[in-house]
């Protein structure tokens, strides 16, 4: 009688891998391929991430309830920061059911919201890559949260990775927040910018103490 | 007897594991295995095991194993934590020398834990399927968290779920990390897969194969290295 192994002679992954010290882009944002709305096939972090600053959120194209008003609230951002959108600041939308959303869905999708946009690319791709990169970008560290694919529409991540910042918002708060959010990844700022932000941002308190007696910007 | 790795299984892994376990194993369905006409001969079992007082902070290994007697042939594998260079938890594939001794019949029973259940060839087909993608993920390097131990709860919690997927094969315990998920609150992550599996025994006990209801060929397997 003959015996057969199931599994192939692979080496297993220890508790202090390379992998689990690694902290850098290219270490933690998989570079899976995935397809674009448009039917270009790319790789994540080579094409999409590399060097950039990205807002990153899950969605898909038959969801009904948080997709369509998170998509809105996108796309009040993308108006705001429309100079930066496909320059320096770019956004992806990620299939959370790429058996059923192809390239057309997703642009049916982006059409049907307005989201067909300067810099912002809807992405689909193979179940296995894109649970991949859910995990990666969107994990709670609870077996539970992780599993709740629906959770994962009501998420948005920010990431620079030219400063290897990551930054994470609720969609659902405020645009005022959002757009806070997005600027904490910003890259930094020339001592001359900064001392103009400060000037401007003085100026906007001397007035509102003025007019209310206390500051009110935050 | 005659042990043979099948590297042709490596390519039937890649279409396996294209998608996500619950994506792929829906493909398989339930109707194909109420279809299933039970005429096989062939045997199918799971066997979860682990032990306690190995790695630093006394938990030890724990892993998912599966075993198919055929008439003429076997296979048996495991995927899961088992114990590397210095007693340090290394995930994947389990070596032979690893898993063979706790397979059998736990001697210890205050360390160890094994329950060995008798599949249908769906089930069997569904969590090789489950183990695959796992074995897929530790070769590729895209484990989906950075705690090894994180990735051996999922494994073992997506492995043992296959086995109701159709109708109900065992009493489960929600090992969700939810309110009332007590086995999770109280203790470590390497340790959890030993306190889900004795909570499994303890619940499904009376459907745990013992060695002599085994098939000689599958015990001897676990006896190799004797």
């Amino acid at each position: 009688m003959n015996r057969r192994e199931l599994f192939a002679n692979v080496t297993g992954v220890g508790a202090h891998s390379e992998a689990a010290r690694a902290c850098s882009g290219a270490d933690i944002v998989p570079n899976v391929p995935l397809r674009t709305h448009e039917n270009v096939e790319v790789r994540f972090y080579d094409d999409l991430v590399k060097g950039r600053q990205v807002l990153i959120n899950m969605m898909y194209a038959s969801c009904e309830s948080y997709c369509p008003a998170i998509t809105a609230r996108l796309v009040e951002i993308h108006k705001a920061l429309a100079e930066r959108m496909g320059k320096d600041l770019f956004m992806y939308s990620i299939s959370l059911k790429p058996a059923e959303d192809g390239p057309a869905a997703l642009k049916e999708f982006a059409k049907m919201h307005g989201a067909l946009l300067p810099g912002w690319t809807f992405l689909t791709g193979d179940p296995y890559d894109i649970e991949t990169l859910r995990f990666a970008l969107f994990r709670h560290n609870h077996i539970k949260l992780d599993l709740d694919t629906q959770a994962h529409t009501g998420k948005l991540r920010i990431i620079n990775d030219a400063i290897n910042r990551w930054v994470h918002v609720a969609p659902f708060a405020s645009k005022a927040t959002v757009l806070q959010h997005i600027s904490w990844a910003d890259p930094p700022k020339t001592l001359e910018q900064r001392l103009e932000d400060n000037r401007r941002l003085q100026e906007q308190i001397g007035k509102e103490v003025e007019q209310f007696g206390y500051r009110k910007v935050i | 007897m005659q042990r043979r790795t099948v590297l042709q299984l490596l390519a039937l892994v890649s279409l396996l594991a294209a998608g996500s376990p619950g994506s792929l194993l829906a493909a398989s369905s339930c109707e194909a295995e109420a279809k299933r006409s039970g005429t096989d001969s062939t045997r199918y079992f799971m066997v979860l095991a682990a032990r306690t007082g190995v790695f630093y902070e006394r938990s030890g290994p724990s892993f998912v194993a599966l075993m198919r007697a055929g008439a003429d042939d076997y296979d048996v594998g495991a995927v899961g934590i088992y114990a590397g260079a210095n007693k340090q938890p290394v995930f994947g594939p389990v070596p032979a020398g690893s898993y063979e001794e706790m397979l059998r019949e736990a001697r210890n029973s205050s360390s160890d834990v094994m329950l060995r259940l008798e599949l249908n060839p769906a089930q069997y087909e569904r969590t090789l399927n489950v183990l695959r993608l796992w074995e897929r993920r530790v070769r590729e390097k895209a484990l989906l968290y950075p705690d090894i131990a994180m990735d051996n709860i999922l494994l073992v919690k997506q492995a043992t779920e296959e086995l109701n997927r159709c109708s109900r094969t065992i009493v489960s315990y929600n090992l969700d990390w939810g309110l009332q998920d007590d086995i999770s609150e109280h203790n470590t992550p390497l340790r959890i897969p030993y306190e889900y599996f004795k909570e499994l025994k303890r619940l499904n006990g009376a459907k745990h194969v013992p060695d002599p209801a085994m098939p000689p060929a599958l015990l001897a397997a676990t006896h190799s290295k004797e």
